[in-house]
């Protein structure tokens, strides 16, 4: 009874300036919709980006490469301080890389629940030779499924089929600016060379666009049989092996749980990538700025309107006081009309904010791949402007509330 | 014996600080019983309308103390005046102050809506009722700041009304009423203090509105004469 009184009041107060409640509404509106724009889009940005990378970057790297160059016998063995020691032309032992049991590691890695996709690579760097001319790159020998399950590789494969390599086993896919500077269509030929000297013919079986510019201009792809032939190695060899996991950003939780199982190097996409890391978090950073900002001028917007709604009915305070109203049910009736005014902005907001990102969706942008501007929704973008958006209006209503509840009514009744 | 004194002051002391020091009332006592109906007279500046503030415990900025139905009134909180005033008084203001965007109906309604002692229904049925009894019939539903003067006036004074209060309290409340409706207002109050044990006090400037009244307290310089 007590209450909805209060809120009777509070409403008369909204509908009765209605004009007003619009633009206040309207500030909180802005504030959301463009907070959710700035968010899905930078979203849609980052989620672009992360596709064009992760089209040749696994989660997780395991591989096995010299790079203990500080080993010494000689120095761990004496007391420094005492003995003068003189090594001359001292030279490494030959360090064998790859990994030669790579099925066993395949089984012990993929028994952890969070893995999604696992694949054996053969990478090495040749020279690919047509007729005159010679560029240098590097082939990969894959296995064809789970290389397609970790990257979609065989979307990329613009002319051909990425199965070919199955049919042909010296079949070669040649990314797209690869086959053009060697001058290679579908169905030519193409000598490898690798640096120990091994030298073999291969018939282009597909070409790849994967938008990449380095991938394009210097990979080509393999079966990894044919590429195990290529390096002389054995049938359960391998130079890297890459997996993926169902949370990319967990890899520092897998990585723990694998790296004392396995008797080599461990890398997350992180580790390698940082720059793709420190991208994506100054976006981020960027994105909550501008979109805070706003939310936070919204804010003074709303807390002005509240002001200035306050001090024109000061009077009417006075009066309500005059005749039996308490400091908190003023406060009641404002705060009331904050709230409204916060929800109704932000729901309006929301649809706004949905809308816009939509429109800007539709922009044409072709680049790297992209066919427009990318917007990525997330459900706690929504959320969180929605809260913020009201919270923000609690507070701006919150404050002068405070001053209309304290106002002695003698003094405005006395004139 | 029973307790028949409605308000007591004793020993009233105000003064004003701005633009200077300055003392409007300068010890002021008196008692007035339940069911009496009185009015204050005095000139202009007398401290008539500053007098009824302290009674109405809307200022609470004086020296002395104040008892209203035996409470003691003097050094409450602001809040728990105001509950206070919600039951007890009704208060009808030298200039109307009604609240301009509700109707004259919502007007009447609000104090006992914020008691909460009657449902909605009751409330309004009442409200009806006394607009009617100061005919304002047909006017109820307009916007307060669509009537006259003297209509707003005499919604200010159904406001009052509305809670039954124990002490009705108006400064000038016929000043813009013609005799007509002055005198009916008159004989509400009259009706009210005698029938209903009302107390009720009134300022006024009208020599006709005060000999109808039960006793007329005339105030000079703050003090009373
Ligand atoms: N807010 C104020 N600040 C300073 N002085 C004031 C204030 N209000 C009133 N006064 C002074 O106090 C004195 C008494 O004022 P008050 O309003 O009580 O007079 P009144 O008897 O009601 O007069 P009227 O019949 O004209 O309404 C006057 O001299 C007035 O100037
Ligand atoms: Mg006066």
């Amino acid at each position: 009874m007590l209450k909805s009184n209060n809120i009777q009041i509070a409403k008369v107060h909204l509908t009765s300036k209605i004009w007003q409640t619009f633009v206040a509404v309207l500030g909180v509106t802005f504030g959301v919709s463009m907070y959710i724009f700035m968010n899905s889009f930078m979203n849609g940005v980052n989620k672009a980006q992360d596709d064009l990378a992760f089209r040749a970057l696994a989660h997780v790297r395991i591989y096995n490469q010299d790079n203990k160059n500080d080993y010494n016998p000689i120095e761990s063995q004496f007391d420094l301080s005492k003995t003068i020691i003189n090594i001359l032309n001292r030279k490494n032992i030959q360090y064998t890389s790859g990994l030669k049991n790579s099925s066993a590691i395949v089984s012990l890695v993929k028994k952890q629940p969070e893995v999604v996709a696992v694949s054996r690579q053969v990478n090495s760097s040749v020279f690919f030779r047509s007729g005159s001319k010679q560029v240098n790159g590097v082939v990969s020998g894959v296995e064809l499924k789970s290389e397609d399950e970790l990257y979609n590789t065989s979307l990329t494969v613009i002319q051909g089929e990425w199965n070919n390599l199955l049919k042909y086993k010296t079949g070669i896919i040649l990314g797209k600016l690869l086959a053009e500077r060697l001058g290679l269509q579908i169905n030519n030929s193409i000598n490898v060379l690798t640096s120990e000297g091994v030298s073999k013919n291969y018939i282009v079986v597909g070409i790849f666009e994967s938008n990449l510019k380095t991938m394009d201009e210097t990979k080509a792809y393999l079966n990894i049989m044919a590429a195990r032939q290529l390096v002389g190695e054995s049938s359960d060899y391998a130079s890297d092996i890459m997996v993926n996991i169902k949370e990319k950003e967990n890899t520092a939780n897998y990585i723990q749980k694998i790296a004392p199982l396995v008797p080599f190097q461990v890398e997350s996409w992180q580790e390698a990538n940082e720059q793709l890391v420190a991208g994506s978090e100054l976006r981020n950073i960027i994105a909550v700025a501008v979109s805070l900002t706003i939310l936070l001028v919204a804010g003074f917007g709303i807390y002005n309107i509240m002001t200035m709604t306050i001090n024109e009915k000061i009077k009417e305070i006075a009066i309500l006081k005059a005749l039996g109203f308490s400091g908190s049910d003023i406060m009641t009736i404002f705060i009331t009309q904050a709230a409204v005014i916060g929800i109704f902005g932000a729901l309006v907001g929301v649809i706004l904010g949905y809308g816009i990102s939509l429109l800007i969706n539709m922009i044409p942008f072709t680049i790297a791949g992209m066919d427009t501007l990318p917007i990525f929704f997330q459900t706690k973008d929504f959320l969180f402007a929605v809260v913020f958006g009201i919270l923000t209006t609690l507070i701006a209503g919150y404050l002068p509330s405070i001053k209309a509840s304290k106002i002695d009514p003698v003094i405005i009744i006395r004139g | 014996m029973e307790n028949t004194t409605s308000i007591e002051i004793r020993n009233l002391i105000k003064y004003f600080h701005e633009p200077e020091t300055f003392q409007v009332l300068k010890g002021v006592s008196f008692t007035v019983n339940k069911g009496q109906f009185l009015s204050i007279v005095g000139k202009s500046g007398s401290g008539k309308s500053t007098l009824l503030y302290v009674l109405s415990t809307m200022d609470t900025d004086y020296e002395g103390t104040l008892q209203i139905n035996g409470e003691l009134l003097t050094g409450k909180t602001q809040n728990q005046l105001a509950a206070f005033r919600n039951e007890h008084i009704g208060f009808v203001f030298q200039f109307h102050y009604l609240l301009p965007e509700f109707s004259a109906l919502q007007n009447v309604m609000l104090p006992a809506l914020k008691l909460g002692k009657l449902s909605a229904e009751e409330i309004e049925h009442k409200a009806y009722e006394s607009l009617r009894l100061l005919d304002l019939q047909g006017q109820e539903l307009k916007n307060a700041k669509r009537l006259s003067g003297g209509q707003q006036q005499r919604v200010a004074i159904a406001r009052a009304l509305i809670n039954s209060p124990s002490v009705i309290m108006g400064d000038e409340p016929t000043g813009n009423l013609d005799t007509k409706n002055s005198k009916a207002v008159q004989d509400i109050f009259k009706q009210l203090a005698h029938e209903y044990g009302q107390t009720i006090i009134c300022v006024t400037h009208d020599p006709d509105f005060a000999n109808n009244t039960d006793k007329i307290i005339e105030m000079k310089d703050g003090l009373i004469v």
